[in-house]
């Protein structure tokens, strides 16, 4: 096995699993549309609201995509071979998070301009809004990931994974819609988006390390 | 694949839960050595073959690998090395002959394709590993014995689900593995009809 090889498969395996990508997405674009019709479709309402709303859709969406990333390889045995494949149990995780990243963020992203319409957002915003999902999506994954691999021998681990983890998600929730909200008002948000950057950093440091210690303690 | 290869295990003691486990075991296997790790279920068989591969670690003793001692660190084993455990370890979403690309990446095309032919896989080769047989889906894990250049194999079971022609396969390899130089430490209940082997019984 190969760091390359192992990227390539992982791609292939969300391609077959691409159900589950768009059930996230689809997820994603159904939360986001029905906050108007539930709520308020007023353009005075949404357009201070679009970045909570989009926020609150992204992280349901990254929960739903990262709760199951190590279930199928522990059932079928390769999560056990990558324990023993003598490369770094680290770094393939971190290629497992960006395969999946990918898989789930830039389509996120692309529908992203057509869903600030209907939230009347304004471009200012939009584009910081953008900028927060790029800088800190990242951290959901980096943190979702430890839950997920927590959780990967139980067979009913959504919840469990949502309360591990959704705690550590505020932050990055609340830096996010004070950034979008800070640009709206015409005040600066660099220092919010430094924020988001960080936590990214600072998960892409500890997470591929602390979830290969729960991978090697699932599989034995 | 190394010509020289050695396994030693001094003094060896793995905890599995409350139980001792292979308490004050001591092996030394070299090149060119088949052994079969015997014992009743529960003796530690398999947790001895993960822990030789790394999967778990030993409460005391030291392990050697060609001279080096990779107790604490085992990647200069596992490079070379193969462990096949209980689950096939294949993925289940990749096809026959995506999951030999996903561990043998090297392998040529044409080795690849006469290796399943041996495993009467050939047929199979673009079908999702889910919907092969739990046998089928054990040859293909299989298959990466033919096709990788470890020296050393840990074999959890290798036999179970095999039919007689795959258990036959199966003991052809073994032994032309060794006859090249390599090392085999196999767990199986079943007797190995043309591969000499040192028994080693769990207690």
């Amino acid at each position: 096995m190969t760091y390359s090889s192992f990227l390539v498969s992982e791609f292939l395996v969300l391609w077959r699993r691409k159900q589950d990508v768009f059930n996230a997405l689809l997820f994603f674009v159904i939360v986001v549309v029905l906050f108007p019709i539930g709520i308020n479709s007023s353009p005075e309402f949404l357009a201070p609201a679009a970045a909570g709303i989009v926020w609150c859709a992204t992280v349901l969406a990254i929960l739903m995509a990262v709760e199951g990333m190590f279930k199928e390889d522990y059932h079928d045995g390769s999560l056990e071979q990558l324990v023993v494949s003598g490369l770094s149990l680290p770094l393939l995780i971190l290629l497992k998070i960006v395969a999946q990243w990918l898989t789930v963020v830039l389509p996120l992203l692309l529908m992203m301009p057509l869903l600030s319409e209907m939230l009347y957002l304004p471009s200012s915003g939009f584009w910081v809004l953008t900028m927060t999902l790029l800088v800190g999506t990242p951290s959901l994954f980096f943190i979702g990931v430890i839950g997920s691999a927590l959780t990967v021998s139980i067979k009913q681990g959504a919840m469990l994974v949502m309360l591990l983890i959704l705690p550590f998600y505020l932050p990055v929730i609340i830096f996010s819609t004070l950034a979008v909200k800070a640009s709206q008002a015409g005040l600066p948000y660099s220092g919010l988006l430094a924020m988001l950057l960080a936590i990214s950093l600072l998960s892409l440091v500890i997470s591929p390390f602390m979830t290969a210690i729960v991978v090697k303690a699932s599989v034995n | 694949m190394q010509s020289s290869a050695s396994l030693t295990i001094s003094d060896l003691w793995i905890e599995r839960g409350e139980r001792d486990l292979c308490k004050g075991l001591s092996l030394s296997i070299q090149s060119g050595e088949v052994v079969r790790i015997l014992g009743e279920n529960g003796a530690g068989k398999s947790s001895l073959l993960k822990v030789i591969a790394g999967i778990l670690s030993p409460l005391e003793g030291q392990i050697l690998y060609s001279g080096e001692d990779v107790t604490l660190d085992r990647s200069l084993l596992q490079h070379d090395a193969i462990y096949l455990g209980h689950s096939a370890g294949v993925k289940s979403l990749l096809t026959v002959a995506e999951n030999l690309h996903w561990y043998c990446p090297d392998a040529p095309s044409s080795v690849l394709y006469s290796v399943l032919t041996q495993l009467d896989l050939v047929d199979q080769v673009d079908v999702l590993v889910k919907a092969l047989s739990v046998g089928q889906a054990r040859r293909v894990a299989l298959a990466r014995l033919w096709l990788s250049k470890k020296t050393l194999w840990l074999l959890d079971e290798p036999f179970v689900s095999l039919d007689a022609r795959g258990v036959a396969l199966l003991e052809g390899r073994i032994q032309q593995h060794v006859l090249s130089g390599g090392l085999v430490v196999l767990s199986t209940h079943q007797e190995l009809l043309s591969i000499a082997s040192r028994d080693v019984a769990l207690l």
